[in-house]
């Protein structure tokens, strides 16, 4: 042949590329972080009025309480205005600048019903369990559904899609505390394979927290029952979403060319079928990874599990709004994150989804 | 010389719930070494299950029922028999001697990786060049498919137009030196002028890299224009076989007849234009006899009980009809 052979750089095209994105990327990234700032100041706002919305104030659910043990009611009431010392007949948007210029300085107030415990670190407090407990459950559940998926829609109509559809099918409709509940019930009350107490908290009373084997060993045992449940519950949606992905990907032509290629079966399945399945899955994951810092109310409460969930279900019972209010910030700033993340990861997974500015 | 390609008494059948899909019928005839083989009929008509079928790459339902597929790389070495290979050869065989341009090339890149990744999977499967080697030689192919390098090396297949990729796919086709390129209606999606590209790029790369060419198309002008020979495929089975000047001038079969009178000439009045009545018939349940009598005009009695073999016409041109000498 006699054709002449034109220089193909590798490193200067990719130098080139990175000379040209910044200024598109600042404005992009310029752009994100107003959005997202509005967006969380919108949520935060709403979450404010709605929860004062909601029937019954603090001081009224304290009282009831207290009325509940006996107390006369004017006793009670006295009693609950002088352990609260919460000012609540003050005008509403009163309340809500002054919530709005402690936030500014960083400040979410303190609870209402644990009094002189600032927000802030009842949060810190919880935060790591639920990240720990629901986070490594989400990740587990998503790989395993990832892989499943894949292997079902490669054997489909075999038993084992069979088997794995239908249970996936009839985990994803039980509602998880369902799931929590019976497997208690069997395993600790009917068959007793595992001790009640290990089911209650995230660490048995007595062992103190540290780096030594049994704190660890005794965390992992409460984290079990919890951690499956989840799995159980989650596995079924993530696997039947991959499985319809990794179908409609394997009737792609770009998979049969590659196979006309003569690509091993190795590289098709991870780079041809498998990336380009989970492409929708990823987004679904980040989104999910932001909701775990507000944790699981129903399976937290469920096994007593000193997470953000179960911080939130009991603020919301008893009306205490600076922990609320606190919890669900955290939370929106969380997904807002996550969803941020989610945007960047797949327009790095999927160059066919680029920042708008990027396109000539 | 020994053809490139032998098949012999090819049958493939795809089993779907009605019955059996009779796709490729008892096909015979040989592909020449360097020749550029046309390959026409309707769609439907087990076109392009042939040419999967020579890759081995038919759908799981799908079932090659007999024959045989002898494939030689030069007249010296061994016949290798395709449809024996076992999954590793097969790999082997793929793309390296074999390698096929899909009817929807647009499609037939991997979205998430660039070309030069997928240049280098390529590569990579038959351990082939690599790094700057491999990009020296895929810069080589672009400009013979008249594609500037630079621009298409580093691209996201998203990034170059339907014409661009399908001389892209070319290019990948010839990265092995395959000695057989199947094009299965490369220019279908195309425009008319992106088309008249594609074929001149065909025409020439024939003339310079001495491979083989499968051309399956329903574009009768196309086919006339690149082939050396012309096969016609009705209902699943070869009807008519020769070169490309004897099928266009003195077509044997009333199909091929029906086919080129369909298509519109410079000098032809448009009240010579006729379509061929009927459809093409169900492959599951195929009319006894000949399978294109309920549509041919010549149809005899003899024509519904008994299916003509390809008989020789003239001295390499074979034709499978009782009334050839009719025509």
């Amino acid at each position: 042949m006699t054709t002449t052979v034109a220089p193909l750089g590798v490193d200067r095209t990719w130098l080139a590329r990175l000379k040209r994105i910044p200024l598109d990327d600042l404005r992009y990234l310029v752009r994100s972080v107003l959005k997202s700032l509005f967006t969380i100041w919108l949520v935060t706002t709403l979450i404010f009025f709605v929860i004062r919305l909601m029937p019954g104030n603090p001081v009224d659910i304290f009282v009831q309480d207290l009325l509940l043990k006996g107390l006369a009611y004017e006793d009670a009431q006295t009693q609950a205005a002088s352990m609260l010392g919460v000012r609540l007949d003050r005008p509403l948007h009163e309340q809500y600048f002054e919530f709005l210029g402690n936030l500014a300085q960083g400040d979410l107030g303190k609870s209402y019903i644990s009094r002189n415990v600032p927000v802030s670190q009842m949060i810190v407090q919880r935060l790591p369990w639920s990240i720990f407990s629901i986070g490594t459950a989400l990740l587990i559940s998503f790989a395993l559904g990832i892989l499943l998926g894949m292997i079902v829609a490669y054997k489909r109509n075999s038993w084992i899609d069979h088997l794995l559809t239908n249970l996936a099918a009839a985990m994803d409709a039980l509602p998880s505390y369902l799931i929590a509940i019976l497997l208690i019930l069997l395993l600790c009350t009917v068959f007793k394979v595992i001790p009640v107490t290990m089911t209650r908290g995230a660490v048995s009373p007595g062992i103190p927290p540290g780096f030594s084997i049994d704190f660890f060993v005794d965390v992992l045992q409460h984290y079990a029952l919890l951690a499956f449940v989840y799995i159980l519950s989650r596995t079924g949606s993530w696997m039947l979403t991959m499985k319809s992905s990794t179908m409609s990907t394997l009737g792609e032509d770009y998979v049969t060319a590659a196979s006309a290629r003569g690509l091993s079966e190795g590289r098709i399945i991870t780079a041809y079928v498998g990336r380009n399945a989970s492409l929708p899955l990823v987004t679904r994951l980040a989104l999910s990874i932001g909701f775990v810092v507000g944790g699981s109310v129903i399976i937290e409460s469920i096994f007593v599990y000193p997470g953000i969930g179960l911080l939130l279900s009991q603020a919301l019972y008893s009306r205490d709004y600076p922990v609320m209010q606190g919890v669900f910030l955290v939370t929106t700033i969380a997904v807002v994150l996550s969803n941020f993340v989610a945007d960047l990861l797949y327009g790095w997974l999927d160059p066919r989804i680029r920042i708008a500015g990027e396109a000539k | 010389m020994t053809p490139t390609l032998s098949i012999q008494n090819l049958t493939i059948e795809y089993a779907v719930r009605r019955g059996a899909v009779q796709a490729v019928r008892n096909i015979s005839f040989d592909i020449r070494r360097g020749e550029v083989l046309s390959l026409i009929g309707e769609s439907g008509s087990g076109k392009t299950t042939f040419g999967l079928g020579v890759m081995r790459l038919l759908p799981t339902m799908a079932r090659v029922r007999q024959g045989s597929l002898l494939y030689r790389r030069d007249a010296a070495s061994d016949a290798l028999e395709v449809l024996k290979l076992n999954d590793a050869a097969l790999r082997a065989f793929r793309w390296k001697h074999v390698a096929m341009v899909f009817q929807s090339a647009l499609n037939s890149f991997n979205p998430v990786l660039r070309i030069s990744d997928q240049f280098a999977d390529t590569a990579h499967a038959h351990g082939y060049l690599r790094g700057n080697l491999l990009a020296a030689r895929a810069a080589q192919l672009f400009t013979l498919v008249r594609l500037d390098p630079e621009r298409v090396w580093r691209a996201f297949p998203h990034e170059l137009s339907g014409g661009m990729r399908q001389r892209v796919m070319i290019a990948l086709a010839l990265l092995l030196e395959p000695q057989l390129l199947i094009l299965d209606e490369p220019t279908t999606a195309l425009d008319v002028l992106t088309q008249r590209n594609i074929i001149d790029v065909l025409k020439e790369l024939r003339h310079k890299l001495n491979f083989a060419l499968l051309f399956i198309s329903h574009d009768l002008s196309l086919a006339a224009d690149l082939a050396d020979r012309v096969a016609t495929m009705y209902a699943g089975k070869l009807v008519e076989i020769g070169d490309v000047f004897t099928i266009f001038q003195s077509p044997r079969h009333p199909y091929t007849t029906g086919l080129i009178r369909a298509v519109p000439t410079l000098t032809s009045d448009r009240k010579d234009l006729t379509s061929i009545p009927g459809s093409p018939p169900d492959l599951i349940d195929l009319p006894s006899g000949c399978k294109f009598h309920p549509r041919c005009p010549l149809a005899s009695a003899r024509c519904k009980s008994e299916e003509p073999e390809l008989e020789d016409a003239a001295a390499g041109h074979q034709v499978a009809c009782w009334n050839w000498r009719a025509i």
